[in-house]
Formats: structure tokens, C-alpha cells, sequence
């Protein structure tokens, strides 16, 4: 099944399942199978913005005001932050567009992956502002080994995935001897791939993107490096569109709804992606040890943020169906709910931004009456 | 008339009329979680028990089923719902705030 940039055959898209149908051909919107994905288009494009409206030039101030330990777990979950939006840049396209086959989902897809690039370009903003020099912590990024681990596991499903449907592009189902080694080819397997990288991306969107922003947030509670917080609270708003994106995704899987076959492997793989969420609520606890190996700030310390951790993975797991390892208790940083609320995202001082104010406001009746107190 | 909000733990008030449910519910002192207030996000999700909500525009958040989003709808009829956590804890939670 090679892939197509224009599939000629004559079918009805809204007919085909999410993934592994047809290939898409017009990108039309006017009868779709899933309506949800081009609302969340709309939602997403009233939520555009560029990183350089925000400003940030009391943060550098602030943050050469920061004790060295304070430095290193803002420069840290920078870094982990920038490493989070490379891979959600980039993989939604790479992974999934080559097996998708509903037009207003490919879309989507694209939307998606787009407002990602416009975060990882906040980053370097960012620590342009911040620092003299931002490439030394750039470059740090892949030689630091607490990084590094992070990027295996969440790039290993998406990997997986790729690497299977470039077989399946290249030689079809079945069995293949490539390089000496005997490969087998199925679409039910790389239908389990898809179904765990969904998986995973959901964990990466609800549990460790959200400790990231608990940790931006935390230094904005004190008021210093405010500017940062600003972005990011633009940035959370985005993440929680993609969250609700793939959940949708997901959902749509294991109702059957959409391709029965997928609700299958959603009840089979149950346990593997269950142990998804609790790999990764252990992933973030060892992280926030990480920051904050070098001493504790005020306001958040290494139990505070393995307590949210626990917290948000909760959460999410009750939220997608799962029962969760960890005792279903209080928000341990209640202040984050302040910070993350997006109804008043505010870019430039003299312009609150209201997200539903953007979206059909323009008002094209035009009736003779207009003209009545119009001469000429 | 104006319909009844009860806790499935034994609490019950009349919420002012052009509150969202999560206004009505916070305006109670007790600390919802929430983040965007608009329905997409998902997060403020609370578990209908009896009664119907009525949404002013339809949420883009997946909602679980038997599970409501209050921050985008009102009570349509007296409502029973449950919270994530024992009422006593959430209210506590808000006077400490």
C-alpha cells in the first residue's frame, strides 16, 4: 500500500475509518465523518498567536536575580519543555498523515502539529531574553542523560509506529526478509502501534506537559518571571485542545464507532496502555528529583511535585476510563487552576484577549435601512 | 421557577439564575477544578446523577458518559451530581484559599 499524495480512486471519505482507509484525496469539508475535528480547527485558529506579543525584558532581570538553584529549574523545564514541543512538532505529520483517511482529521493533524512549532518557537524566544548565550543550553538538550532518557520514552511508540508503516508502505502485509532478518507485516499490529501512540501522546499532552507548566507557574506565584508564565499559559491553552483532540481520537477508537477492529485492540491493550500512564506519572516524579537536586523553592519542592503528578495522572486516567494507582485526592497546587484558566489570556496590556470573541464576530447583514440617515 | 443543585453527599441550594452551573457551584465556596470555562478542555467534568442540564453552545471537551460539563451549562430541572471528592474536603479547600 504505497502511499498517495492524491488518491484517485472514486469513494466516499466519510465511509472510511480514521486511519489505515484510503489515503485522503480532496481536501473537502463539506460532508465530513466526524464533525468534532474541524470545530477544533476553528477553536484552534481563534487561538492564534505569536510569541514575540508577549514581553518578556523584566524577565531577564528576574531571572539573573534567581539563586543558581532557582536557575537550574527554570533552565531545566525549559529544556524539557522545548524537547516535549520538537517531538509534537514534528511527529503528529510524520506518524500520522501517511495513514490517515478522513480529510477534516488530516486537517486537523496539521493544525495541531503547526501550533506546536509556534511553541517551540516561544522557547527560543525566550531564552533569548533570558540569556546572553541560548545556544549552550540548546545544546544541552541532547547530551543531558535526565533529558535524554525522557525523549526515549516518549518517542519510542511514535518510532515504532513510523517504522512499521514505512514497512507497510514499501512491501504490504505479510512476510519479508529484509537485510537478512524475516519481518512480518500485519495491519492489525500497526493498528496496535497507532493505538498505543495515541496513548502515549494523550500522556504527554494531560500528565507531563501540565507538570512542566506547574513548574512556570510556580515562579509566577512569587511574581518573577512573569512574561514567561504569560506564554506559557498561551501555550497550556493549545495543549488543551490537543488533549481534547486526541481523547476524541482515542474515544472514537474504543467505541467502535469508527473502525470495530480498533475497539478490539483498545480492550486488548487495556493494561499496556494503562502502564503507560503510571510509567510516566514515575518518569515525572524522577524529573522533578532532578530539579530539584540542587535545593527547593518556595512553593514547590520534589514531594509537592510528585504529589501533583500523582494528582493529574489521576485525573486523566479517571477521565479516559482507567482506574489509577494512586489515591484519588486534592489538587496539592491549587493555585494552578488561576494560571492555567485561559478565559483571560492576556497578550499586551491594553488587549484582553477572549478566545469565543474572535471566532464569526463579523456582523455582513446590511439592510436599506442602514442608508436612511445617508445622503449624497 | 428556579431549579435545585443537590451534592450526592447531602447539600442542595438555588443557584442564581445567569450562573453557569460551575459559578453556581463555586459561588457555594466549593473549590471546582476548572481551566478554560469555554468546554473544551474537559477539566471540570462532574457526574450527573439524576435531572438534565441544557447546554448554551454544545462542548468540544469529550465528555465521559453520565458526565457533564458544568462550566458551559445550567440546570435544566432539579439536578443531583456528584464531585470528584467528599464535599467537606472541597469546601474546607476554599475557605483555606
Amino acid at each position: 500500500m504505497a502511499y498517495t499524495t492524491f488518491n484517485q480512486n472514486n469513494f466516499d471519505a466519510t465511509k472510511e475509518p480514521m486511519f489505515f482507509g484510503q489515503n485522503v484525496n480532496v481536501a473537502r469539508y463539506d460532508v465530513q465523518k466526524f464533525s468534532i475535528f474541524e470545530q477544533l480547527i476553528e477553536k484552534q485558529l481563534s487561538f492564534f498567536w505569536r510569541p514575540e506579543e508577549v514581553d518578556l525584558s523584566n524577565d531577564r532581570s528576574d531571572f539573573a536575580k534567581l539563586p543558581e538553584h532557582e536557575q537550574h529549574i527554570f533552565l531545566s523545564n525549559l529544556k524539557y519543555q522545548t524537547l516535549l514541543d520538537s517531538i509534537q512538532g514534528r511527529s503528529p505529520n510524520v506518524a500520522l498523515l501517511p495513514i490517515v483517511s478522513l480529510p477534516e482529521l488530516e486537517t486537523w493533524i496539521e493544525t495541531w502539529a503547526f501550533s506546536e512549532t509556534i511553541h517551540s518557537r516561544s522557547y527560543t524566544h525566550i531564552m533569548r531574553n533570558v540569556l546572553t548565550d541560548p545556544s549552550k543550553v540548546f545544546d544541552d538538550i541532547i547530551s543531558n542523560d535526565a533529558i535524554v532518557s525522557r525523549a526515549t520514552a516518549i518517542t519510542r511508540h511514535y518510532d515504532a509506529l513510523i517504522e512499521g508503516v514505512q514497512l507497510y508502505s514499501t512491501f504490504g502485509e505479510g512476510e519479508h526478509t529484509i537485510n537478512g532478518e524475516t519481518i512480518t507485516v500485519s495491519r492489525r499490529d500497526l493498528k496496535k502501534k497507532l493505538y498505543l501512540t495515541l496513548v502515549s501522546v494523550n500522556v504527554l499532552e494531560a500528565i507531563r506537559f501540565y507538570v512542566s507548566f506547574a513548574c512556570s507557574f510556580a515562579f509566577a506565584e512569587r511574581a518573577t518571571m512573569e512574561g514567561n508564565a504569560k506564554i506559557i499559559k498561551l501555550i497550556a491553552r493549545d495543549e488543551a485542545l490537543h488533549l481534547t483532540g486526541t481523547q476524541h481520537m482515542l474515544q472514537l477508537m474504543a467505541s467502535g464507532r469508527d473502525d470495530p477492529e480498533m475497539a478490539e485492540i483498545a480492550t486488548e491493550l487495556k493494561d499496556e496502555a494503562r502502564q503507560i500512564f503510571i510509567d510516566a506519572a514515575e518518569q515525572e516524579k524522577e524529573w522533578a528529583a532532578y530539579l530539584f537536586r540542587d535545593g527547593s523553592m518556595i512553593g514547590l519542592n520534589k514531594e509537592i511535585l510528585a504529589d501533583y503528578v500523582e494528582y493529574i495522572t489521576t485525573q486523566r486516567m479517571l477521565a479516559v476510563g482507567f482506574e489509577s494507582p494512586f489515591e484519588n485526592k486534592q489538587n496539592p497546587l491549587p493555585w494552578m487552576s488561576s494560571w492555567l484558566n485561559s478565559d483571560n489570556v492576556q497578550v499586551a496590556p491594553q488587549e484582553v484577549e477572549v478566545s469565543s470573541y474572535l471566532v464569526g464576530q463579523v456582523d455582513s447583514d446590511v439592510d436599506t435601512d442602514d442608508f436612511n440617515d445617508f445622503s449624497l | 421557577m428556579a431549579n435545585i443543585v443537590k451534592i450526592q453527599d447531602g447539600y442542595s441550594f438555588l443557584p442564581r439564575a445567569e450562573a453557569t452551573l460551575l459559578e453556581a457551584l463555586e459561588s457555594e465556596n466549593i473549590a471546582m477544578e476548572y481551566q478554560c470555562r469555554q468546554g473544551y478542555c474537559g477539566c471540570c467534568q462532574i457526574k450527573l446523577i439524576d435531572g438534565d442540564v441544557e447546554y448554551q453552545e454544545e462542548p468540544l471537551a469529550f465528555v465521559q458518559e453520565g458526565h457533564i460539563l458544568p462550566c458551559c451549562c445550567k440546570a435544566n430541572s432539579d439536578v443531583t451530581v456528584a464531585l470528584p471528592q467528599p464535599l467537606t474536603e472541597l469546601q474546607q479547600r476554599k475557605a483555606s484559599a
